[in-house]
């Protein structure tokens, strides 16, 4: 019998151990019973021919070429029936496929009549798991009208609704304008307390210094000094607007210059004021003041160029 | 109509119907045995009704409906796997010749036959299956 069936020409490597899988899902289970049957099968089939013992490598040959005939068999019968323009594949759809792979079909009758014969319990078919009464929640969604009914239902409300948990915001105007008082105030109380902590400090009581700390108030000798002297931001305005003038520059140096030799000695305020007048033509004086504290130090503009 | 009818009643000028097969007339000479087309089985097919294969009807049935086949007929469950089960035992079976042929090709045993106990092994079933077309490499190793 060295008939050659064409779809059989391939080269089939012979199955190993497959490795462990730790999870499996229910089809996984299913598909693993009914191919314990075909294990099951093949051995009775075995025992059935004369062998007391086979290795596990031909037994699981055995299964995985039964497993790939019978779907064989199912695949070309449907495409046999569908040729014809059918659905419903019929006995000789099945005698056409058996006849294609090969097969006898004269001798399938003798061989269900032989003597032996063994019957394999089908697998057990396990039911869907149902969630008890107790556990359900709420009432499932049905199924929309492009599902079958033959699918699982859907699962309980409560494994999928989502709630979110903000607040809806206060826009009341009342708390509104209290909470935006309250932070303003708040702002105020922080910065007046850290320029005392940072700088000097006048205490209302004598021996309590650090309860009620107060900004230290540092009368300038020239007062109306700081009115008079344009601010930096108009000094870098006149800078950049008269290029070419140079003589605008000077006046204005010599002004402040001017005003110091007046006063009986350079206050530090002064001295700050000057600074920061020439470092804008970009020399510093020689009596320069630091200032240790870096958030009380002058703003260091970058160097401008002048445009001539 | 007319005409239709004359053409129909013409048709088969002298054959014979029998069997609802159209028999040429060189056929009804004995010249050629005509062969019947009647779609084999169909009796056995009969007699599946209350025959229970060694595959039972769930496996296999889940396996055809893997493959896109949906079965009308119970009966033809049991069909495919007849012939399932007829394609492995004689594979076995020529397995269990080449098996056979092994042990006593040597002659070692002529008082007794070889011991009743057989054991189908990798090297047995790959010239059988090779008588098939199946070609099975058995690796060397195992990880």
């Amino acid at each position: 019998c060295s008939v050659l069936s064409p779809w059989l020409c391939v080269t089939v490597p012979c199955p190993q151990r497959s490795g462990s899988k730790h999870t499996s899902t229910p089809a996984d289970n299913y598909y693993l019973a009914r191919r314990r049957t075909l294990q099951v099968v093949v051995s009775s089939l075995l025992t059935e021919a004369g062998f007391e013992s086979a290795e596990k490598a031909a037994v699981e040959t055995l299964t995985e070429m039964l497993q790939s005939y019978i779907s064989e068999i199912g695949r070309s019968a449907k495409s046999y029936c569908e040729h014809t323009a059918r659905t419903q594949p019929t006995l000789s759809d099945i005698v056409v496929t058996l006849v294609e792979m090969g097969f006898n079909v004269e001798t399938l009758p003798a061989y269900a009549k032989r003597s032996q014969r063994m019957v394999i319990t089908a697998p057990p078919v396990t039911n869907q798991p149902v969630t008890p009464k107790a556990l359900t929640a709420g009432q499932n969604k049905p199924h929309p009208s492009h599902i079958p009914g033959h699918f699982p239902e859907f699962p309980d409300p409560h494994t999928y609704i989502k709630t979110p948990t903000y607040r809806e915001p206060v826009s009341d105007y009342q708390v509104l304008r209290e909470k935006a008082a309250s932070q303003r105030r708040d702002v105020e109380r922080a910065l007046t307390r850290f320029m005392a902590k940072t700088g000097e400090t006048q205490s209302l009581f004598k021996d309590d210094v650090s309860t009620f700390p107060l900004i230290a108030a540092r009368p300038f000798t020239v007062p109306y000094l700081t009115a008079l002297l344009p601010s930096e931001l108009e000094m870098q305005q006149m800078e950049e607007t008269d290029s070419s003038e140079q003589d605008d520059q000077t006046d204005t140096e010599n002004l402040p210059l001017h005003m110091s030799t007046d006063d009986s000695g350079p206050e530090k305020e002064n001295a700050s004021v000057l600074q920061q007048n020439t470092s804008l033509s970009g020399s510093r004086n020689g009596e320069e003041n630091m200032i240790d504290n870096p958030y009380l130090r002058p703003v260091k503009k970058p160097k401008i160029r002048r445009k001539k | 109509a007319a005409p239709v009818s004359a053409a129909v009643a013409a048709a088969p000028p002298e054959g014979a119907m029998s069997n609802g097969v159209y028999v040429p007339a060189s056929a009804a000479n004995g010249d050629v045995k005509p062969v019947v087309s009647t779609t084999p089985l169909v009796d056995f097919l009969m007699q599946l009704e209350d025959y229970t294969p060694t595959i039972p009807d769930a496996v296999t049935g889940y396996y055809l409906n893997r493959a896109g086949f949906e079965a009308s007929d119970p009966r033809i469950i049991r069909l495919i796997s007849l012939a399932a089960q007829k394609f492995i035992s004689d594979i076995a079976n020529d397995a269990l010749q080449h098996c056979k042929m092994k042990g006593t090709a040597s002659g070692s045993s002529r008082n007794k036959s070889k011991d009743k106990k057989y054991t189908l092994t990798m090297e047995d079933l790959t010239p059988a299956l090779a008588e098939y077309g199946i070609n099975v490499k058995k690796p060397h190793y195992f990880t």
